[in-house]
Order: structure tokens, then sequence, then C-alpha cells
């Protein structure tokens, strides 16, 4: 183990005004490991982040890095090198002097150079290392940060919104050689985004937050295969999953009155409504028992988007080729029982997850 | 002719000229984006149509009447922007019905006429809240009602959906064709994303320091962008631009860039000419190994929307970035990789232009 967090809460003010920003939060991270917390602004990711830098107390609960205790001790002791916006660089230094800072007492002056210049090739700064923070962008800027943290050794990287401002057009190639980087020297690192993409991009594992109460701790692959609840489910996935109000009806559910999809074994108590999701990428169409009429058909260049009219409500399907419907026209549509998912109507909680019970 | 016509729009702040002469007609019904880079003059222009950039010279018609004259207020415009800007102490509803009781419509029409758009953009429960007790999202379509409700003749939309979260932002995409075709209005639509033009553009129009680089459908600026710097515009991940010295060959030229040998239907006259290698990450494959295929080092996997990116380097040091579908291939190994000749680009090194098609005659390749 290496990052865990046991039965953590924050709470700010007391008595009647008090704030959780963070309730009860679990979870333990293995050495090697990327883990992002992800969520809307106010989910509690940052003040997590902020606890385990040591900016913030705990309230409640214990932090421990590679074994040792660290709630308590001051953010120099953690072992733990960050990125983060307002942990700003420093404005008389160089990005090279700025790179280097944690280095220098340590290492031989050429072998800091050597990794300064290294890390900086890599972030695509190393023509700015004479420059001084004052001159760079904001994208430049967060670079030249992330350059900074990553140049040290630490038991755990820190990681908040490290690409945030990049231009799209570098931010393929520079997720791409970060992880690779992360990975090859086998570091540990907690990154901070409200990005979908940027977690699933780079995260071993998604800590998926709202409310302050972590949702769920899974693989990208399981929070879009098996969400825990109705939150995940739509939160995750672009475009978000689709969801229909369904009741139960015979050995299936009832969609929008008139069509009805048998469910083998689908054990719901008769009458109860429950949630019907189904991911854009999994609807098939031109084929199924549901028809619809086309609202929409968006191709964007890699991938289509169509948008069907069915039971008063708007469905997407996405498909990697294009797809030869125009708008007014019906089509037939349908999805494998092992593409949907239930969740209770009442809580959100899942129910079930294709075609057999999870 | 209805709709937009602007012409020659020219605007400069002291020394430097943020749009040099910027030609565009939008017909009523229709949605043209306005696509471009931060700082490439979007915003500058929407003002300048609007009225509100008295430094800007050039001509603005809606409807067949020259308006460049007129101030804001006269234009017949609808205006709404990324931060909502809408005056605090008011209501929703107050809010929306202020361009009609700037107009001094009768109450009860107002009345009437709020409550419609409203309910269009599903916020009729929320219209008696102030902004503050709203969602962003409900802050935005009340920011678009205002826009609507005086039945304007242009709409101009800066950027509307950029702080709205994800899930809103799909739903407003799926939504905002239709009500913007029904509105019969000339859209003109400001977004950084090109996914969000693609959707919602039935044209776009790239700017790019201050002049239109390509007008025309989304797919063919998709497909066929008029110069390297438009390609690398559209698509997520990008384009991968390669440096390449392009031989004749009977069907077209032969281009050869880190291990990738493509024959590209393309003019003859780029032989021997210093060019750019476009390469959608998309129209990329693991393939077996062969003369054409490319052989490649896998360096990380960064999964995207059901899609792998994969970064990979080639032998020279090349960086690739492949998005497939299917499985991952492991960090350290070696693929092969075809690439997609009837996809690929080319692109004039010196001027970014792209060069075009030689459409081959049945037979002539040997």
């Amino acid at each position: 183990m290496s990052l865990v967090l046991d039965h953590v809460s924050k709470v700010y003010g007391r008595g009647a005004i008090a704030v959780r920003a963070v309730q009860d939060m679990s979870l333990a991270m293995e050495a090697g490991e990327i883990v992002a917390l992800l969520g809307s602004s106010g989910c509690g990711k940052t003040s997590t982040l902020r606890m385990i830098a040591g900016f913030e107390s705990v309230t409640e609960g214990a932090i421990t890095l590679a074994g040792r205790r660290i709630d308590a001790l001051e953010p120099a002791g953690r072992g733990v090198a960050m990125a983060f916006e307002g942990y700003a660089l420093y404005p008389p230094l160089t990005v090279a002097e700025n790179i280097g800072f944690g280095l220098a007492r340590r290492k031989g002056r050429g072998e800091v150079d050597r990794r300064v210049r290294a890390i900086a090739e890599l972030l695509d700064i190393g023509d700015l290392l004479e420059r001084r923070p004052s001159r760079l962008s904001g994208g430049q800027q967060q670079r030249a940060s992330l350059a900074r943290a990553l140049a040290r050794e630490a038991d755990l990287y820190l990681l908040d919104e490290p690409m945030g401002q990049l231009e799209p057009q570098l931010r393929a190639i520079l997720r791409g050689r970060v992880k690779a980087l992360i990975k090859e020297r086998h570091l540990t690192a907690v990154l901070v985004t409200h990005d979908q993409t940027e977690a699933n991009a780079m995260a071993d594992r998604i800590a998926v937050m709202e409310g302050g109460v972590l949702q769920q701790f899974a693989s990208p692959d399981a929070l879009r295969d098996h969400p825990e609840n109705l939150f995940v489910a739509t939160f995750i996935g672009e475009p978000p999953m689709n969801v229909l109000t369904v009741e139960r009806c015979g050995d299936g559910v009832a969609l929008g009155g008139a069509a009805a999809v048998a469910f083998a074994g689908l054990a719901l108590p008769p009458g109860q409504r429950v949630v019907l999701g189904i991911r854009p990428h999994r609807l098939r169409l031109g084929e199924g028992a549901l028809a619809g009429t086309i609202v929409s058909n968006q191709w964007l260049g890699d991938q289509a988007h169509v948008v069907i009219a069915f039971a008063d409500q708007l469905l997407v399907a996405v498909s990697h080729h294009k797809v030869a419907v125009r708008v007014e026209e019906k089509i037939a549509f349908g999805f494998a029982p092992e593409d949907a998912h239930f969740f209770d109507a009442a809580t959100g909680a899942a129910l079930r997850h294709g075609g057999l019970g999870r | 002719m209805t709709g937009l016509e602007i012409s020659a729009i020219h605007a400069r702040f002291g020394r430097h000229e943020v749009l040099r002469g910027v030609d565009l007609a939008v017909a009523p019904g229709e949605t043209l984006v306005l696509f471009g880079p931060s700082g490439a003059g979007k915003t500058v222009l929407l003002r300048a149509i609007a009225g509100l950039e008295p430094g800007a010279l050039g001509q603005v018609v809606i409807d067949g009447q020259d308006v460049s004259a007129r101030g804001p207020e006269a234009r017949n415009i609808g205006m709404a922007f990324q931060n909502f800007a809408l005056y605090p102490h008011m209501s929703a509803r107050d809010n929306i019905a202020s361009p009609l009781v700037a107009r001094g419509l009768p109450a009860d029409e107002i009345a009437t006429r709020v409550v419609e758009i409203a309910q269009l953009l599903r916020i009729g429960h929320v219209l008696s809240h102030p902004p503050r007790a709203l969602s962003n999202g409900q802050k935005q379509r009340t920011a678009l009602a205002r826009a609507l409700v005086g039945r304007p003749r242009v709409l101009l939309l800066d950027d509307p959906l950029r702080n709205v979260d994800a899930k809103l932002r799909y739903e407003m995409r799926l939504e905002l064709p239709r009500l913007l075709r029904e509105s019969q209005a000339a859209t003109l639509y400001v977004t950084q994303d090109y996914r969000e033009a693609m959707a919602l553009g039935d044209r776009v129009a790239v700017l790019r320091a201050g002049r239109i680089e390509q007008c025309d459908a989304s797919e063919t600026v998709y497909d066929w962008p008029a110069t390297a710097a438009v390609a690398r515009l559209f698509g997520d991940p990008p384009v991968n631009l390669l440096a390449c010295r392009p031989v004749a060959d009977p069907a077209g030229l032969r281009a050869e860039a880190a291990g990738f040998r493509l024959v590209l239907d393309a003019s003859a006259e780029a032989a021997g000419k210093a060019c750019l290698l476009g390469l959608r990450p998309e129209t990329l494959s693991l393939a077996a190994a062969g003369p054409d295929a490319a052989r490649l080092e896998v360096i990380a996997t960064t999964p995207l929307h059901e899609r792998l990116v994969v970064l990979l380097r080639a032998g020279d040091g090349t960086e690739i970035v492949a998005s497939l579908l299917g499985a991952a291939p492991a960090p350290g190994a070696h693929v092969h990789v075809a690439a997609d000749a009837a996809a690929a680009l080319l692109f004039d090194a010196a001027s970014g232009a792209r060069i075009p098609a030689r459409r081959v005659m049945a037979g002539i390749a040997a």
C-alpha cells in the first residue's frame, strides 16, 4: 500500500453552520498507481487533496503514506511533490532554477542540469528554461509547475488539474509522455480533475466524488460497465448514458407505454419503478424491437451522434462510422440485454448490470 | 437578400490588427459556427456586428438593410454570452422580458411571450427566481430565452455552453439545432470546441489571425481542411503532421515518413517539394508487417471515449498518435501500423496550403 485514507472527514466551521466538505472517505492506493479524484466543483476533491498535501487539517480519520502516518506532519515533511494552482513558481527564479529547486542540495550540478533538461524537454518547455515565470503563458506555467513536481523524488505526486490549460493540440502527446514517465519510474500519483477525459486517459483507477462523498473507486472500465449508482452512471461517459424510467411488465420492462423488452429472470417486484440505462455506444441502430424518429444525425469527424425521439424523450446513439439516416425518418433500434443497466428509481442504487445479475 | 451579410469588417486595437477584412453571409434559419483559437478575433467580430465595437470598419447588412450606422439597440439582434450576463437584481422572468420592455410592448403580450419561450427552454418553473438561485444550466437557458424572446433576425451566441457541465452541454447540443432552426434567425455561433462546431453548425467558418481561413460544411472542413493549421484545429487527438518530400508515382505521389509509405491521390506539382503528410489518428490501424506499414514502439495508451489513444514512437524519434478501436497494445511493445491512404492529407510545408487531389483514371496505375 502506498497512500491510505482511513475514514477521513473534513468539516469547516462548527455547530449549526458546519459544512462537511469530505465525509468518511476511505481509499487505498498501490505503489506505482495513478489515481484520479474526479468530480465537479464543490464535490470535495480539492479538500481531499489539500488534506493529503497538509494545507488543511484532517477533522477525523487518518492518512498514511508508504507506511507512515502523515496527517499531523508539516507539508514539507510528508514526502509529497505537488503541482497545483496557487502553488506558484518562484517569480525571481528562471524556469530551470524553479524545476531544479528541490534537487540542488543533494545532487551534483551536472546531474541536476541533466534532469532539469530531460523533464523540460518531455513537457515541451526545453526552450523556455532561461525565462522567468512572468514571461510564460498560463499553459507554459502549468507545464513548468508539473516539471518541478516530477523532477523531485517523493513518495507521492499530487497533481491538481495538471493539464487543464494545455492547448488541445499538445494534450494527447503530453498525456502519453507523462503517463509513460510515471509508469517507467514507478511513481505513485494522485491527479485531481473535473475533466473525465483527463481522468480516463491517465488513471488506473478513478475515485468519483459528489457532495463530499466517495461514490465509487474503480477502474475506468468498471465505472463504465458496473457503475454502483445512477450518479456515477450518468456522470461518467461522453455523451452521458441514456436513462429511461420504466416499470416491470411480464418478464421484462415496459418502455414508453407501447414497447416492452423482455429480460429473462429480471427479478423486480411488480410495479416497481426502475431506471433503465443504456450507453450511447451500445444502442444498435437499424435493428431491434424499438422504433423512434431521427432528430439529428451529426458526424463529428471520427464518430456519429444520432439523436432519436422515443417515448417523449431524446436518446443518443454513437457510432464509429457514418450512419445513413436523415432527420424526421423513422428508425428501428434496440440494445443487447447485457448492455442494459437497472437502477432503483428512488435511491439511485444499481440493481443489476446486463442480462445476468451481478 | 435576407439574413445577415457582413463585408470587409476590420478592427484594430492600437497597432494590433484584430480583424483583417472579414466577409460572411448567414441565411435565415441557418447556423454558421465561428470557430477559432483564442485570440483569433471571434468575440470582437460578434461585437462589431452588434454595433458594440465603435472602432470597427465595414458593412453590416440585415435583411437587406445596411445597419452599419445604427446603434446596437436598433439592429434587431439577440445576444447570449458564455458568462450569461444576467441582471442580478431581476428575476429570470424580468431578465427574459427586458428586451421587450425596452421596446415598449404591452404588458400582456410581454407576459405571454416570456412564458412561451420559457416553456420551450424548460425553465417555466423558475421564472420567479433571481439568477443567484438558478443553476448554471438554468442561467444559460435564461440567457438564451432573453436572446430569443424578441424574435431577432440575427442571433449572436458567444460560446454559450462554455460554462455549463458536460451533461448539460450535451443536452443543449441536442436541443439547440431545432430551436435555432425554428427561430428563423440568422445565427452566428462562437465556440472553441470543434465537436460543438461540427454538431451545431450548418457551416463552419474558421477564423485565424483576423481572417476567415475556410468556410465550408463541417464535414468538408474536417475531411478536406484548406490548410495544415485548420487541420490541426479539428480532431481529438489532433492530426499527425509529418515532414516529407513526396516523389512522383503513376498513381499520384508517393510519400514516406516515420516508416509509413503511402501513394496519395494528389497533384504531381508537389513532387520534390517540402511537404507535411497529415495522418488523422483515427485513420491509423494495427496491421500485419509489410513494406507500407510503419514499425512503431508503444509509449503509452490513454483511453478516450471508447477509443484508445496510443502514443507511438518511430525509430527516428518521431511521435505518432493513433486512435484505435479494440484491445490496447502494451507499452514497450513494437507494433505495425497502417495508414488509410484515401484519408491522408498533404500540405505544402512553406505555405501550409493543402495539395489538391488529382483524379486518376482507372487502369493508368500499374
